[in-house]
């Protein structure tokens, strides 16, 4: 047995126990949406999202107490302008229309991998470019951010990389799931550079494990949570997946079961991630957990791992560069509903329609590289 | 024996001669009329993963090895394995077949030049090319394990 297929099966021993599932009053629910675009071509944003109302949106019914709404944006990997003007125009078009968002959103987080290596001009980039968004801004880091300078100019743009605060009767955390790798570089002498090229490679094997959350995180965590009532809505965002998925892309955090026996006595836990460019959705133990967008590029799913309650998205069309990607519109609403919607720019359906329609029906099996434990080549 | 007859047969004993030279010098190559021997096996599993290292390199936007193979293989910054962890996606078991991006019938090499030109905005390589065959070598090691399914969309 693969080592790989012993933590699978050990994930779902300790946490997919039978009769386990999340509070049901937590409801989760995800549209598509149809962009303007699509339908009569150019629109300017604001004419867009005037479509929103009439299409599937939140329950307003129950929107008496205290509904709203608030943005994602994430994994805009920017490369310097001078490089590559497709990533650039994408965080611009997604920054516009989470301004354009009516009834507007009270804040945006992004979910990290503001930049693609790390570069002070890169991270500049991205905080210009996000001025567009006037609404309460939050960040956590992704690890394109933070292996050239081991976070330094992150910290100094953002603070500090793990937080929380109250809003309208949900706990909102942010955690740093990024910052913890173990040290590959040292032994090896490598310069910055070099460090951020192989964490900067999804399904590179040199930087490995690097996903976790750390004690001294989950004990700040634990801290944070025990002021709050058990049975209220708690939504943590990270950049990887709290729970294991496809360990060698790191689409997971090394130490879940940590992450799991924090979270476990909280009923209303929704766990939205970034990192896998992807559309996703789990339920590990009482916790829910939804993968993002990229505005940059879509990721393939896993060879192996896909979680069964995922709905596959849509197989890419990789001559359209606004295909696959977008942001997310989330809203809480009085009954404690999360609801998420993709905004995947150019698609009406965001999900697979057919086996055809999906890359899963495509089986692969896959082995990992071997070019970069052999450097110099 | 006339000396027409003596001036072929001469000839022919030449011609035989050359061909048994020919036959002894170069013998040992032909390795498929005698047992094939381990060192023979690994010579051509080293050059074999030779090209499966290149082309992992060239995928994974390695710049020192696309300038010794005189390759632009993107100008985005954009690499193959940033869309294609792990050659994810690719489906080198599915080709050849009707490509819908292109609108025509293609084979896995016409595909990998498409993305070099259109989402990596590179330049297009001699589809017989070294830096082809290393690509195609890499991504066929890579999904070692996939099923032939050719035609598949």
């Amino acid at each position: 047995m693969s080592e790989l297929e012993k933590a699978r099966r050990e994930i779902a021993t300790v946490l997919q126990q039978p009769g386990l599932r999340p509070d049901p009053s937590v409801k989760l629910t995800r549209r598509t949406f149809i962009h303007r675009s699509c339908v009569l071509g150019a629109a300017t944003v604001a004419e867009t999202f005037a479509w929103w109302p009439l299409i599937n949106t939140i329950d307003v019914a129950h929107a008496a107490e205290a509904p709203f709404k608030f943005a994602w944006i994430s994994d805009t990997h920017l490369y310097t302008r001078s490089l590559n003007t497709r990533f650039v125009d994408k965080t611009v078009r997604a920054a516009k229309e989470v301004q354009a968002m009516n009834p507007p959103a009270d804040f945006l987080i992004f979910g990290g991998d503001l930049a693609q290596l790390g570069k002070v001009e890169e991270l500049d980039l991205g905080v210009e470019l996000l001025k567009e968004v006037k609404i309460r801004k939050v960040y956590i880091p992704g690890e394109h951010d933070w292996y050239l300078d081991m976070g330094k100019k992150w910290g100094e743009l953002f603070g500090q990389p793990y937080w929380s605060f109250d809003h309208k009767g949900v706990r909102f955390i942010g955690l740093d799931t990024v910052s913890r790798a173990p040290d590959y570089w040292s032994m090896k002498k490598m310069s910055p550079e070099e460090r951020m090229a192989h964490m900067s490679v999804l399904d590179g094997t040199v930087a490995g494990p690097w996903a976790g959350v750390g004690r001294d995180q989950l004990d700040w965590l634990q801290k944070t949570l025990s002021t709050w009532d058990k049975a209220k809505p708690v939504i943590i965002f990270s950049h990887n997946p709290l729970y294991e998925y496809y360990a060698p892309w790191n689409f997971w955090v090394r130490d879940w079961r940590d992450v799991n026996e924090v979270l476990k006595p909280y009923t209303k836990v929704t766990n939205i991630h970034g990192h896998v460019h992807q559309v996703l959705y789990n339920e590990i133990g009482t916790m829910r957990s939804i993968g993002m967008l990229a505005t940059s590029w879509p990721w393939p799913y896993a060879p192996e791992g896909v979680p069964k309650l995922a709905k596959p998205m849509i197989r890419v069309d990789p001559g359209d560069p606004f295909d696959g990607v977008g942001w997310s519109a989330l809203g809480v609403n009085a009954k404690d509903t999360v609801d998420n919607e993709y905004i995947m720019w150019g698609r009406k359906e965001v999900f697979a329609q057919s086996d055809a329609d999906s890359s899963l029906s495509q089986p692969e099996i896959l082995r990992g590289r071997i070019a970069d434990n052999l450097w110099p080549y | 024996m006339t000396k027409q007859t003596l001036q072929t047969n001469l000839y022919r004993a030449a011609a035989l001669g050359t061909v048994a030279l020919i036959a002894f010098v170069v013998g040992p190559a032909l390795a498929h009329k005698t047992p094939v021997t381990p060192q023979q096996l690994k010579a051509y599993d080293d050059a074999f993963m030779e090209e499966v290292k290149k082309g992992d390199l060239l995928f994974h936007g390695d710049d020192a090895i696309a300038k010794k193979m005189g390759v632009t293989l993107s100008t985005t910054g954009m690499a193959c394995a940033m869309c294609h962890p792990m050659t994810a996606d690719t489906h080198p078991h599915s080709y050849p077949k009707f490509q819908a991006q292109m609108g025509k019938f293609a084979t896995l090499r016409d595909m990998i030049n498409w993305c070099i030109e259109k989402p990596n905005q590179g330049e297009k390589i001699d589809s017989d090319s070294e830096a082809m065959k290393a690509l195609e070598t890499y991504i066929y090691w890579s999904n070692s394990g996939s099923v032939l399914v050719p035609g598949k969309y």
